[in-house]
C-alpha cells in the first residue's frame, strides 16, 4: 500500500501569472511525452526495442516544470527512466527512438540504449543504468561548472546542476555520500527526487526509514529541503524556480521532493501487483495533462479543436520520428571497437561523435590550454 | 487503413502467451490505453493495451490460445472506417486447434555418409612403417618434442627420432638438439676423409684402392655408450627377423664384364647430362625385372596365406654416418620395375644423400618388397644379410673383384661379383630361390636386357 | 640534468608539473591536502595550487570517485587519489561501470579523460584488506589503462602521460617504493604508453613483469647469473596498453619466459601474458612459460607468512630454473 495516502492539494500558489504561449509549450511538451512513452512500450511490445525500457508516464510535469525553471547550460542528469527529462531538454524524438531500436541515428550511436539518453549540445548528461550512480557523477557536474567559471575563468559560478533521482535511490550509498560531498565541498547541485512512492515494486513505507518525510535527509546533510507537488506543472515550476535561483546564487546543495506518480509499471515487464486499481485511478484522476489542458481551456480559451490539433501535431511527429528510427541503419560491425579508448591502439578505433550531433559535437566544456 | 494488433511482448523473455480473457468483443468501440485483453506469459498475468482508437472489426485468436508473439490476434477499424468490411476483409478467425505449428520435420537428412575410409589397398606396398628401420614400431610412445625443439631439428635436418630427449618424460627439448648438431660438427671435422674403411658409402663401386692404416688410440676407452631410440629399434627389429624367420642363403657369382662395360659406355656417354651409374643401380633394376617371372620375391608372409605385392618396390639398405647416429636406414626406390635406370640411379642417390643428411621421412623409409644390401664399395668377397620383415628375401651383394677366371675354357682376367640370397623358407624353397638367380644372371650377364 | 629523487617526489613533480601546464588538472582525495597526502606524495602542493585545486575529501570513495568522473564528463582532468587501491573496492560501480564505459554508451559524446592512483600491492603487514593487487580484477575491463612504475623515472614519465591521456587511467604505485630513490631528469619528459623495457638484458630466460616484483625479479637474475643461467628482465610498464611485441623479442631469443605478477594467480594478468606468450611465440619456446604469483590466499598479517606469500626472489629462482630445465 502506498503511502501516499495523503494526495498533496493543488497548490493555489501561482503567484506568477505565465504566458498563455509558455503554458502551451508545456502541454505540447508533455502531451510529447505522452505520446513518446506510449509509442515506445508499442515498439518494444512488437519488440522494436530490446532489453529495458521505463516508462514516464504520469511524471510528464515534474521533467518539463523543473526544465523549464532551469537555463539551457545547466547540466542536466537522471536515472534510467529518462525519456521524459531527454525529450523536455529538447532532444530530438528521432535520435531518442532511434537510440532505443539500437540504430546509428541514436544518440549514442545504438550503444546505449533506452537507459543512456545523451546529448552534449542539450547539456544532457545521461542516462544511468545503476541506481544512485548518477549522483555522485551529478556532484562531479556541479564541481566542474563551478571550478571552470570561477578558478580556471576567474569569475562567479553561474550554473546549478539538477540531478534527478527516483525514491528507490534514496537507500543507496551513492546518494548519501554524493549530498554530504557536495553538502561539504558547497557545490551548486539539485537532488530532486521523483517520489512516485514506489521502487520497482517495493514502496516507500517497507524500504525507507523517514519514507513519509524524506526531506529530513537533506537537514541531516545540512542542506535546505522542500517538497512539491508533482502532479501540476505550474506548481512545479514555480516551486522550483526560487529554489533554482537560491542553488545558483549561494552555490548550496538543495533537496526537492516531487511527489509524483507513475501510471505505468516499473518497466515493461511489471504486472502492477503491488498496486492497488483504485490507487491507481485515483492517480488517474489527477492526469498533470488533462489538468494543464484545463487551465488553458478555462483561463486562456483554448478550445477542443485546438487541443486536438495540439495532440494529433504531437502524434505525427512521434509517428515520424518512429519512421525516421526504423529508416536509420544498424550500427556497422566496426563500432564495436570504436568509443572504447579516445585514441586509437591495438584494435581499437579511437572516437568519432554519433550523426546525430551534426558537423561538430555543439558547445563544449573547457577548450584545451594554449601552448605555454 | 485497419490496424493490426498482435500478440504483444510483455517481458524481455516472453515467446508465446495465450489469451486468458478478452475484455472486448466484435463491434465493440475501444480508445487508446483501454486494456482489451488479459495475456499470460511466461512470468506472469498481464494486461493488454490497445494504442488507438477504434472499433474491434476482428477478433482473430479466441480466448485459450497460444500463440507466437507477433501473431495478429485482432483488428482495429479506426474511426472512418466500418467494421464489417474490415472484418470480411480479414484472414478468418484461427481455427481452436493448438495453436502450436505442425511439429517441424523431424525427419532429418540421413547423416552424410562418413567420409569414405580408404579401404586397405592389398596390393599396395607393405604397409608398416616397421619395414623402416629407425622409426619405433607400433606401440612404442608418440615423440614428445618441444616446440622449439622440433624447429631447430628441422633447419638443421636432425633426425628427431635418433635424439634422447632429456626433458620429462623423454621430452626432447633445444639442448639436445642443440649437442646432436654440436656432436655432428665435431665429428666431422675429426673425420679423416678417406675412400677408407669409415668413409661415407655409394660412391661407385669401384675395387677400393690400397687402404691407409686406419688411427688407432694410446688405448681403449671403457664405459657404457647409450643407445639412440633408433638403434635400440633397428636392434630390436634384427632380433625378431632372425629369431622368427627361417634363414637360408643361396650364393651365385655373376660376370660382371659387360656389366662393367655398359656401365662405362653409358656413363661416358651421358656424363654430360650428370648421369654416373653405379652397379648397384643395375642391380635394382636387375633384380626389379626378375622379381616380375618369381612373385615370391615380392610376397610377405601373412600366417595362412602368402601376399603377393604389386609393386615392386626396392629398398636399398643406406649406412648411416656417426653423426647420423650410425646404424643404417632402407630407403624404397618405389615401382624399381617401371622406371629406366637413369631414374633409379637419381633416386638412388638422392635418397641415400638425404637419409645422410637430412633423415629420410617415413614415406622414403616404407613399403619396401625386396631390399639390396651392398658392401662392394668396402671390398667385401661376400657377406649374408638379415631378411628387412616383411620383405620375403634380401639380397647381400659384394665387390666386383678382379680376379683369374675361367671364360671360354680358358684362363683370362674378369671381373666377378658375387652375391647372396637370404631367404624365408616358409616362402621361398630352394628352387625357386636358384631359379629367381638364374633369371637375375641372366639379366646382369646380359646387361643390354636392363635397359629395356 | 638527472638528480637523485625519491619516487615519491616524482610523483609529485609529475602532478604538479601537470596541474602547472594545464588549468583543468587537479587533485582529490583523502588526506592529499592538508596533511600532505597519507604517504607525503602531495607535501606541499597545496600551498603551491591552494585549496581549490588539491582538494581533501571525506572518507567517501563512492563520492569523489563519481565526482572525478563527472568533472572528467564536463572536460576537467581530475587526479583522484585513493589512499590504497585496496579502497577502491568501495567505488567499484564508479570506477568499472562509469568511467571506462561513458565514451562507449554515450556513443563518443563525453569522455573521461581521469587518473585514479595510489597504492597498490601488499604494504608490509597491512594484513589482507588492505594488501590487494587490483591489477589482475580490473585489466579485464576495456576501456580502462593501467600503468604500473617500477622507479622514480617511471613514476613521473608515467604519471605525466596517465594526467594527459584522454582516457580513464589506473596508475598503481606500491607504498613499499615511495621511499627508493632515482635518476629523475630536470627537464620536461615522459614515457609513453605501451612500451616496454629490457631491464637487464640477457639471453638464457625471459621474465617479465611489473612494478615491485621487478626488485626480485633483478636478484634473482644476480642469483642464477652465478649459475650459468642469464635472465633477460623486461618491465612491462604498462599492462593495458601491453607491449606484447617486446616480451615476443625477447622469447624467441631465449626460448623460455616467466612471468611474475604479485596478484593471485587465478584469472590474473600473469595468466593473460602466458596464454600470449604462447599463441605468439609457439614454435619458440622450449617449455611452457611459468608463472610466479603471489600465493593463492588472503594476504596474512605475520611477517614470515607474508613475505612466504609474495612473489619472492626465491619463488622466482625456482621458476627460472624449473623452465630451464636446470631444477
Amino acid at each position: 500500500m502506498s503511502t501516499l495516502t495523503k494526495v498533496p492539494a493543488v497548490d493555489e500558489n501561482v503567484a506568477v501569472k505565465l504566458p498563455e504561449q509558455t503554458l502551451r509549450k508545456w502541454l505540447r511538451d508533455m502531451l510529447l511525452i505522452r505520446e513518446f512513452e506510449a509509442r515506445s512500450m508499442q515498439a518494444y511490445q512488437n519488440r522494436k526495442i530490446g532489453g529495458f525500457c521505463h516508462i514516464y508516464i504520469g511524471q510528464e510535469a515534474v521533467a518539463v516544470g523543473v526544465i523549464a525553471a532551469l537555463n539551457d547550460d545547466d547540466p542536466l542528469i537522471t536515472a534510467y527512466r529518462d525519456h521524459g527529462h531527454a525529450l523536455a531538454r529538447g532532444m530530438d524524438p528521432r535520435h531518442c527512438l532511434a537510440e532505443m531500436f539500437g540504430r546509428i541515428g541514436g544518440c549514442a550511436k545504438g550503444k546505449g540504449g533506452s537507459m543512456h539518453m545523451f546529448d552534449k549540445a542539450h547539456h544532457m548528461y545521461g542516462g544511468h543504468g545503476i541506481v544512485a550512480a548518477q549522483c555522485p557523477l551529478a556532484a562531479g557536474l556541479a564541481f566542474a561548472t563551478k571550478y571552470e567559471d570561477e578558478v580556471i575563468n576567474g569569475g562567479t559560478s553561474g550554473r546549478v546542476t539538477a540531478c534527478f533521482l527516483g525514491d528507490g535511490a534514496l537507500n543507496q550509498g551513492a546518494f548519501h555520500e554524493a549530498m554530504n560531498l557536495a553538502g561539504v565541498l558547497d557545490l551548486p547541485v539539485l537532488y530532486i527526487c521523483e517520489n512516485n512512492g514506489y521502487a520497482m515494486g517495493t514502496a516507500i513505507s517497507r524500504a525507507t526509514t523517514m519514507g513519509h518525510e524524506i526531506t529530513a535527509k537533506a537537514a541531516a546533510y545540512g542542506m535546505e529541503g522542500v517538497t512539491i507537488n508533482g502532479m501540476d506543472v505550474i506548481t512545479v515550476y514555480n516551486r522550483m524556480k526560487p529554489l533554482v535561483a537560491r542553488c545558483r546564487e549561494s552555490s548550496r546543495p538543495i533537496f526537492v521532493e516531487i511527489r509524483t506518480y507513475r501510471y505505468k509499471g516499473h518497466s515493461m515487464s511489471d504486472p502492477r501487483k503491488y498496486r492497488t486499481k483504485d490507487e491507481e485511478q485515483r492517480y488517474e484522476a489527477l492526469d498533470p495533462i488533462d489538468k494543464l489542458a484545463e487551465h488553458l481551456k478555462a483561463e486562456h480559451g483554448m478550445g477542443p479543436d485546438e487541443y486536438e490539433a495540439l495532440a494529433k501535431d504531437v502524434r505525427l511527429q512521434v509517428r515520424d520520428a518512429g519512421k525516421w528510427a526504423d529508416a536509420s541503419p544498424v550500427p556497422d560491425a566496426s563500432e564495436l571497437y570504436t568509443d572504447v579508448y579516445a585514441d586509437e591502439w591495438g584494435p581499437y578505433l579511437g572516437t568519432t561523435p554519433p550523426p546525430m550531433l551534426g558537423e561538430g559535437p555543439g558547445p563544449g566544456p573547457t577548450k584545451p590550454p594554449q601552448p605555454a | 487503413m485497419s490496424i493490426e494488433i498482435t500478440m504483444p511482448r510483455l517481458s524481455d523473455t516472453m515467446e508465446t502467451g495465450s489469451i486468458l480473457k478478452w475484455n472486448v468483443g466484435e463491434g465493440d468501440s475501444v480508445s487508446a490505453g483501454d486494456a482489451v485483453a488479459d495475456i499470460e506469459t511466461d512470468k506472469a498475468t498481464m494486461e493488454m493495451q490497445v494504442y488507438d482508437d477504434g472499433t474491434i472489426a476482428r477478433i482473430l485468436v479466441p480466448e485459450g490460445q497460444t500463440v507466437e508473439v507477433g501473431t495478429p490476434i485482432a483488428v482495429l477499424a479506426e474511426k472512418d472506417e466500418d467494421p464489417r468490411e474490415i472484418a470480411a476483409a480479414s484472414a478468418p478467425p484461427l481455427e481452436p486447434a493448438p495453436a502450436a505449428q505442425e511439429p517441424a520435420p523431424a525427419a532429418q537428412e540421413a547423416p552424410a555418409a562418413a567420409p569414405a575410409v580408404p579401404a586397405p589397398d592389398p596390393t599396395a606396398s607393405a604397409p608398416t612403417p616397421a619395414t623402416a628401420a629407425p622409426v619405433p614400431a607400433a606401440g612404442a610412445e608418440r615423440l614428445r618434442i618441444s616446440p622449439v625443439a622440433r624447429r631447430l631439428a628441422d633447419e638443421h635436418g636432425i633426425d628427431v627420432s635418433l635424439l634422447q630427449g632429456s626433458g620429462p618424460g623423454g621430452r626432447i627439448i633445444k639442448r639436445d638438439v642443440m649437442g646432436a648438431l654440436e656432436a655432428g660438427r665435431e665429428t666431422a671435422a675429426a673425420l679423416v676423409p678417406s675412400a677408407a674403411a669409415v668413409a661415407v658409402p655409394t660412391t661407385p663401386v669401384e675395387l677400393s684402392p690400397a687402404a691407409a692404416v686406419p688411427p688407432a688410440g694410446v688405448r681403449l676407452e671403457p664405459g657404457l655408450v647409450p643407445l639412440s631410440n633408433a638403434r635400440q629399434t633397428i636392434a630390436r627389429r634384427l632380433v625378431e627377423s632372425k629369431t622368427t624367420i627361417p634363414h637360408y642363403q643361396v650364393t651365385v657369382t655373376f660376370n660382371v664384364d659387360p656389366l662393367l662395360d655398359l656401365r662405362r659406355v653409358l656413363n661416358e656417354q651421358l656424363a654430360a647430362q650428370g648421369v654416373k651409374l653405379s652397379l648397384n643401380d643395375f642391380l635394382i633394376r636387375g633384380c626389379a625385372l626378375a622379381i616380375h617371372q618369381h612373385p615370391e620375391f615380392n610376397a610377405s608372409w601373412a600366417g595362412e596365406s602368402i601376399e603377393i605385392h604389386g609393386e615392386v618396390n626396392i629398398g636399398i639398405a643406406v649406412a648411416l654416418p656417426p653423426e647420423r647416429g650410425g646404424g643404417l636406414v632402407v630407403a624404397t626406390i618405389r615401382q624399381a620395375d617401371r622406371r629406366g635406370l637413369r631414374e633409379i640411379s637419381a633416386e638412388a642417390k638422392h635418397l641415400a644423400q638425404k637419409a645422410r643428411t637430412r633423415g629420410l621421412t617415413i614415406d622414403e623409409m616404407a613399403g619396401s618388397t625386396f631390399t639390396i644390401s651392398n658392401l662392394g664399395m668396402f671390398g667385401v668377397d661376400h657377406f649374408t644379410a638379415i631378411i628387412n620383415p616383411p620383405n620375403s628375401a634380401i639380397l647381400a651383394v659384394g665387390a666386383a673383384q678382379e680376379l683369374a677366371v675361367v671364360r671360354d675354357g680358358q684362363i683370362v682376367i674378369g671381373h666377378e661379383m658375387s652375391a647372396t640370397l637370404s631367404l624365408d623358407h616358409r616362402i621361398i624353397d630352394g628352387a625357386t630361390a636358384a631359379q629367381f638367380l638364374v633369371s637375375l644372371r641372366q639379366l646382369v650377364e646380359n646387361p643390354a636386357t636392363l635397359l629395356v | 640534468m638527472a638528480r637523485i629523487i625519491e619516487f615519491r617526489d616524482a610523483l609529485r613533480e609529475a602532478m604538479s608539473e601537470e596541474m602547472r601546464r594545464d588549468p583543468r588538472v587537479f587533485l582529490m582525495g583523502e588526506e592529499v591536502a592538508e596533511y600532505d597526502g597519507a604517504y607525503k606524495v602531495s607535501r606541499g602542493m597545496l600551498d603551491e595550487f591552494g585549496p581549490r585545486r588539491v582538494i581533501d575529501t571525506p572518507i567517501s570513495e563512492t563520492a569523489f570517485a563519481g565526482l572525478g568522473i563527472g568533472a572528467a564528463m564536463m572536460g576537467l582532468r581530475p587526479v583522484i587519489e585513493f589512499m590504497s587501491w585496496s579502497f577502491s573496492l568501495v567505488a567499484a560501480d564508479q570506477i568499472l561501470n562509469n568511467a571506462p564505459k561513458m565514451l562507449y554508451m554515450s556513443g563518443g559524446q563525453f569522455g573521461c579523460p581521469i587518473v585514479f592512483r595510489g597504492n597498490d600491492g601488499a604494504g608490509g603487514q597491512l594484513g589482507s584488506t588492505h594488501s590487494w593487487c587490483v591489477e589482475s580484477l580490473y585489466a579485464n575491463v576495456p576501456g580502462l589503462k593501467m600503468a604500473i612504475p617500477f622507479d622514480a623515472y617511471d613514476a613521473k614519465g608515467l604519471l605525466k602521460t596517465a594526467i594527459r591521456d584522454d582516457s580513464p587511467v589506473f596508475f598503481l604505485e606500491s607504498e613499499r617504493l615511495l621511499s627508493i630513490k632515482g635518476e629523475v631528469p630536470e627537464e620536461e619528459f615522459v614515457v609513453a604508453f605501451g612500451e616496454a623495457l629490457v631491464r637487464r638484458p640477457g639471453t638464457g630466460c625471459t621474465v617479465v613483469s611489473f612494478g615491485r616484483p621487478l626488485y626480485f625479479c633483478l636478484e634473482a637474475a644476480t642469483i642464477l647469473a652465478e649459475e650459468g643461467i642469464d635472465c633477460e628482465v623486461i618491465d612491462g610498464r604498462t599492462i593495458r596498453p601491453l607491449d606484447l611485441a617486446a616480451i615476443v623479442r625477447s622469447v624467441r631469443k631465449t626460448n623460455y619466459c616467466v612471468v611474475v605478477d604479485q596478484s593471485w594467480p587465478f584469472a590474473s594478468v600473469g595468466a593473460e601474458i602466458a596464454a600470449q606468450v604462447h599463441k605468439a611465440c609457439f614454435d619458440d619456446l622450449d617449455n611452457h612459460v611459468v608463472r610466479v604469483h603471489s600465493d593463492d590466499v588472503p594476504a596474512p598479517y605475520s611477517y614470515d607468512l607474508e613475505q612466504q606469500m609474495l612473489p619472492n626472489t626465491r619463488k622466482i629462482c625456482e621458476a627460472v630454473r624449473s623452465v630451464t630445465y636446470n631444477a
